[in-house]
């Protein structure tokens, strides 16, 4: 598993290669997908925490959005829009298992910016952080990583869950007092 | 957002996820052609089984449609037969017509039992 980033998304370019795609091109859904597949598949470990099931479930997002790709229509940018998907199949998931994951998680800390820290302690606090946004409950879950995690606007964050931004305010808001919670061992009372 | 006015809570909550923002998986792109096209390769099977079943099942509708009921068939049997003893009987008639037209001094009640009689 290679941790480099692709290229960075182009909007306009990400329109060109959706026709490409809708008139059945499949090179063009190649380079969709590397294009888009690091920060989905993040998401997705994030929600889920498991690679494989992340990575499982962001195949059927690309399947979905091939299927789909002759009634897109570029009104939002398609790295929101396969978001949006992600979302709906993790909501799914959770239906279908019948459980939210609260199980200890498959989680491989990387190497970061540890220059304050020592690696150890950057393991440590990285699985501790899962661990507790595994408890959250999900939809508290899903708004906070897609507003730090993928640093995404509230307005966006309220178009995938379908939800008002109010809520989604109110979600980060409880989000971050349950995580402190959660975290109180390593942070004691900020 | 400036990091530096954050507290560390904060700040490491962002680090901490920022992190897993994104994970390249190497073949990736390959894997989801690969599923595309098999996904693609089923939905037309899928299509064309309708579309094969949908005739099918017209096909035997027509058929049904077209092939008389037992009842109708008894009706139709019966017709025949009686269709076929008048004109038995309207022949003997016309025969014995011909014949009374030919010789008018043979009898007609005689020429008639000889037709009938057995053997004839």
């Amino acid at each position: 598993m290679s941790q480099e980033e692709p290229m960075l998304p182009d909007d306009e370019d990400d329109k060109r290669l959706m026709a490409l795609v809708a008139a059945g091109d499949d090179d063009a859904l190649r380079l969709l997908v590397h294009r888009h597949h690091a920060r989905l598949v993040g998401y997705l470990r994030g929600e889920v925490g498991s690679q494989a099931t992340a990575e499982e479930l962001a195949m059927e997002v690309f399947i979905r959005l091939h299927r789909a790709a002759s009634r897109w229509r570029p009104e939002a940018k398609l790295s929101t829009y396969l978001i949006h998907i992600a979302h709906n199949l993790v909501l799914n998931e959770w239906r279908r298992r019948g459980r939210k994951p609260t199980t200890a998680l498959e989680f491989a800390a990387e190497p970061g910016d540890s220059s304050q820290q020592s690696a150890r302690r950057v393991a440590e606090l990285d699985e501790a952080f899962q661990r507790a946004i595994a408890q959250l409950p999900p939809e508290q879950r899903s708004a906070i990583l897609l507003v730090v995690q993928q640093e995404l606007p509230y307005e966006d964050i309220a178009e995938i869950m379908g939800v008002p931004v109010s809520s989604v305010k109110t979600w980060i808001h409880r989000a971050r007092s349950r995580l402190r919670e959660l975290l109180k061992d390593f942070y004691g009372n900020e | 957002m400036d990091n530096l006015n954050r507290p560390p809570f904060d700040q490491e909550l962002a680090a901490s996820l920022s992190r897993g923002r994104s994970v390249a998986v190497s073949g990736f792109a390959d894997r989801v052609v690969g599923a595309v096209r098999a996904d693609r390769r089923r939905r037309i099977v899928i299509r064309w089984s309708s579309v094969a079943t949908a005739a099918a099942a017209c096909l035997v509708a027509i058929l049904a449609l077209s092939t008389p009921s037992e009842e109708a068939l008894n009706r139709q049997t019966l017709a025949l037969v009686a269709r076929d003893e008048s004109a038995q009987f309207a022949d003997l008639l016309g025969a014995a017509d011909d014949l009374s037209l030919l010789s008018p001094a043979v009898e007609k009640s005689s020429v008639v039992d000889v037709l009938n009689a057995p053997g004839s």
